[in-house]
């Protein structure tokens, strides 16, 4: 194993250590605490990243079967079993992640007694069920040959066709229903990407990105372990990937005898080229039958995101393989593949993230733990592929080169600086410090109390979490996206804690302080009819039943005068019955008619302006009370030079 | 199939329908209240009504329209939503697993998640089904002081709401909204003013349903097609290769 394995290692280990915190915090504290979701955004990273995406991404398993227990195609059958062993853990890291994301993990397995036939998803959770069965079916032969087991062995190979046949329906059908759970939402998704022909679609890109993925895995094993067969042999008998890592330069004289088994990795690329190819043709016929042209030319982010999208999963790989130079260069090679997969998870995270944005007028991004639990389980993944491939036969014979690869451990006893890796040879030693070091550090990081505010800190004025404390408000009256920061907890503290409140709040709803301001503030510039008639109906008869006076139809005449007609006018002025429990003293407009509330705009202005400017005189300090102090954000400083106001919602 | 007719032009927006539901369901009062603003609509898991403003001086009650087709009825893979006889559409608890794909396929945006729970539901207006069960009317309907909100048969409701805007032209939109979008649904509204605030389509949409279950139901027959072609194509190359090989040997 060479020291750079040993590195990769001790960095997946950093994303699984983090995201074992995450999911107990998870597990611990409840999905609202620990992740962005909301009820604008009720399916986020883990859903669509690693559910969706990820199971597309490992299709290679079986694209790969069908091309050899199929077509016969036999020079792709040494990358079967890598093939299958991508798909097996693909789908389980998959699953393992979604078990995080369900509200109710402990129930995941309500849908095998439960049915709704009429549900894309219930599809779905049977097709990778039982195709997860069937992965595990076909890696379990190359798992148990280390331990001999040649009867059971011999019973899975004769099995084995049967069980690829299923795996390839199965496989068709659920990757195409992926794409068909978002043909719910006609009014939602941004139609650059609703199509009638999504499941096509999802279908098409995940077995071109799938073959990708393969192909990728085949060059990052041979970089990791045994470079020769597929980086070729340099005319000193090393592989130029050993030389590098010996510090040896290969001259440029030096003649490369291409790798024995690249042609099995360029013969998957071209494959998946052409469907991929495919893939692009239909996309755009779709873009053009279904009049969509007009949306992509509107030049908005979506459109961007979408060239983007098609230019890194299908332009892309589809040139770089088209081209014979670069198509037989392992380095080209494997950009291509990470082009086309990352290209495959772009288009889910649109599809089923980006897509969202303009109806939800709202953004969801992902929390650090969120990210965490993402990636970390992707490493996972990673982790395990290693170690199988370290462990059991998946990579067979034309994969290793028949001269022990070089070691480099000469060089290292004579280097004080690589002496601790020496010392931490032992992969246990490096795993446990590696997690002394890690786990707090995302205890830290993570700790869902910090990263965002749980319960009663939420919901003051819409805040959008940016701040993780909330000491800072968002005020934004009538949600039309511009807002001003106001610094909360930096007033409370100016003007004395506790008992400061009242110099701001006017706490007219008896015993309740936290009704928000645009409660009754309802109406940017205009003012509000905020006299509530049928309450004040109820109370007065409350009180008069009370004290056993009046029945109930009688108390008009508690406020209004006898022999007039009943109206605002002829009524009793309401400081006449509120003169005790309305707290108004600091409230700058208390003479005024309670029953308006000023429009939210004047609420705001009056009471921090009023105050402000005579600050500003106290301080002598004239620029606390412009414009700019409060309109800072570029939005919002924009609405100030244009002194319009965003009309009501 | 019962249905609840709104009629904006009546509804002055005092809430009262949004008070009686919190009440009757039972919900964290002060939570109803406060975490209104966290949501566009101010439907949250302890508000399943809401009052809207649609225009100026117009509001509108907001909560579960009850499809004829419910979306969400068909996309939960448990069957955790279902559709009474009487047009309500109920949520069963027990079910659930937590999956939140009836809030991605719910064309209003109505159902909501208890997200501050470690142990979470869905949560969404029931048509006060246990009420009519009991033979009462929905706790919003009762409470309405207006008769902004009216309960019936469907069918009734669409009879008074059409005799309403007949008889009075220029104070309605001639439009019952609710009666052909998505499919029909129970909660129907008669307005004066554009009702896009609701989350109402602005051109006619089709059951979502009926978007999806003609697919589904191929299902079955397309994993056998694939896999009866698959065979067959497996089949003829082994054959290919058969002929070939021996033709190989003829010819030597």
């Amino acid at each position: 194993m060479t020291s750079r394995v040993r590195w990769i290692k001790d960095l997946l280990w950093l994303f699984v250590l983090f995201a074992a915190v995450a999911a107990l915090f998870r597990l611990w504290f409840g999905l609202g605490a620990t992740t962005n979701l909301s009820d604008a955004f009720p399916w986020g990273l883990w859903k669509i990243l690693n559910m969706v995406g990820g199971v597309a991404l490992s299709t290679g398993g079986f694209t790969v079967g069908f091309l050899v227990y199929v077509l016969k195609l036999d020079r792709y059958k040494p990358l079967v079993k890598p093939a299958i062993l991508i798909a097996f853990l693909g789908y389980g890291s998959s699953c393992f992640a979604l078990l995080f994301d369900i509200g109710l993990p402990h129930r995941f397995w309500h849908p095998i007694l439960m049915w709704n036939e009429t549900s894309f998803l219930f599809e779905v959770f049977w097709c990778v069920l039982l195709y997860f069965t069937v992965t595990v079916i076909e890696t379990s032969p190359t798992i148990l040959e280390r331990w001999g087991f040649r009867e059971s062995r011999r019973f899975l190979h004769r099995i084995a066709p049967f069980v690829v046949f299923i795996g390839i329906s199965l496989s068709s059908l659920h990757h195409s229903s992926l794409g068909s759970l978002f043909l719910v939402t006609p009014q939602r998704l941004y139609p650059l990407w609703y199509s009638s022909l999504l499941p096509i679609f999802f279908f098409t890109s995940a077995v071109g990105g799938g073959l990708m993925v393969v192909v990728l895995a085949g060059l990052l094993y041979a970089r990791w372990y045994d470079p020769e067969p597929i980086y070729g042999t340099a005319r000193a008998g090393q592989a130029p990937l050993v030389c590098a890592l010996n510090g040896q330069r290969v001259s440029g004289e030096a003649k490369l005898t291409p790798g024995k088994e690249l042609y099995r990795l360029t013969g998957l690329a071209s494959i998946s080229s052409f469907v991929l190819g495919i893939y692009l043709l239909t996309k755009i016929a779709d873009l053009i039958l279904s009049q969509k042209v007009a949306v992509l030319l509107s030049w908005t982010w979506e459109s961007w995101l979408y060239f983007g999208e098609l230019l890194i999963a299908a332009l892309i790989p589809i040139v770089l393989v088209a081209i014979p130079t670069t198509r037989n260069s392992p380095k080209w090679l494997g950009v291509a593949a990470w082009s086309a997969a990352a290209g495959l998870a772009l288009n889910r995270l649109n599809v089923g993230i980006f897509g969202y944005f303009r109806d939800a007028g709202a953004v969801y991004f992902p929390s650090l733990l969120e990210w965490a639990l993402s990636l970390g389980v992707v490493a996972g993944g990673v982790l395990v592929f290693m170690f199988c491939a370290e462990n059991f036969s998946f990579f067979g014979e034309g994969w290793k080169t028949r001269s022990k690869p070089l070691s480099i451990r000469g060089r290292m006893l004579g280097n004080p600086l690589r002496a601790p890796q020496i010392i931490l040879r032992n992969p246990l030693h490096r795993v446990t410090l590696i997690a002394v070091f890690t786990i707090p550090l995302a205890w830290i990081t993570l700790y869902p109390p910090y990263t965002q505010g749980r319960g009663q800190l939420r919901a003051v004025e819409a805040s959008l979490g940016l701040d993780p404390l909330r000491s800072t408000l968002r005020i934004d009256g009538n949600r039309s996206g511009i807002s001003t920061d106001f610094p909360h907890a930096d007033h409370q503290n100016r003007l004395g804690q506790e008992s400061s409140c009242s110099k701001c709040h006017h706490i007219s709803l008896p015993e309740d302080k936290s009704t928000p301001c645009s409660r009754c503030h309802r109406k940017m510039v205009d003012d509000t009819l905020i006299f509530d008639h049928f309450r004040h109906m109820d109370a007065v008869a409350a009180q008069e039943e009370l004290s056993g006076w009046l029945p109930v139809n009688h108390s008009c005449r508690v406020c209004h005068s006898e022999g007039q007609a009943k109206s605002s006018i002829s009524s009793k002025a309401c400081l006449e019955c509120h003169d005790q429990n309305m707290s108004i003293d600091q409230h700058p407009k208390k003479e005024q008619d309670f029953q308006y509330a000023p429009s939210f705009q004047t609420a705001m202005h009056e009471t921090c302006i009023t105050c402000h400017k005579a600050e500003a005189a106290r301080v002598k300090k004239p620029h606390l009370a412009d414009c700019s102090t409060c309109h800072q954000s570029i939005r919002s400083r924009e609405l100030v030079l244009a002194a319009t106001v965003v009309p009501d919602r | 199939m019962y249905a609840i007719l709104v009629d904006v032009t009546r509804c002055t927006g005092c809430e009262r329908c949004v008070e009686a539901c919190v009440l009757e369901h039972d919900l964290n009062i002060r939570a109803a209240d406060k975490d209104r603003a966290t949501t566009r609509d101010g439907l949250t898991a302890n508000r399943f009504c809401t009052v809207l403003p649609v225009a100026e001086g117009r509001f509108a009650r907001k909560s579960c329209m009850h499809c004829l087709e419910p979306s969400c009825v068909s996309a939960c893979l448990v069957g955790g939503l279902t559709q009474t006889e009487e047009g309500a559409v109920i949520y069963d608890a027990d079910k659930c697993i937590g999956c939140r794909y009836c809030m991605l396929a719910c064309p209003f945006h109505i159902p909501r998640y208890e997200w501050s729970a470690t142990v979470p539901f869905v949560r969404k207006c029931s048509l006060c089904f246990t009420r009519l069960k009991k033979g009462e009317i929905p706790a919003c309907v009762e409470a309405c002081p207006n008769q902004a909100l009216e309960f019936g048969e469907r069918e009734d409701l669409l009879e008074i709401a059409r005799s309403r805007s007949n008889k009075d032209p220029s104070k309605y939109i001639s439009h019952i909204w609710g009666e052909h979008e998505f499919g029909g649904t129970c909660v129907l509204y008669l307005s004066d003013v554009d009702l896009d605030a609701l989350g109402w389509p602005e051109q006619e949409a089709v059951a979502i349903p009926g978007i999806t279950e003609p697919l589904i139901s191929k299902t079955p027959h397309i994993g056998i097609a694939v896999l009866a072609s698959l065979c067959g194509l497996n089949w003829i190359i082994k054959r290919r290769t058969q002929l070939m090989g021996s033709a190989g040997e003829e010819e030597k």
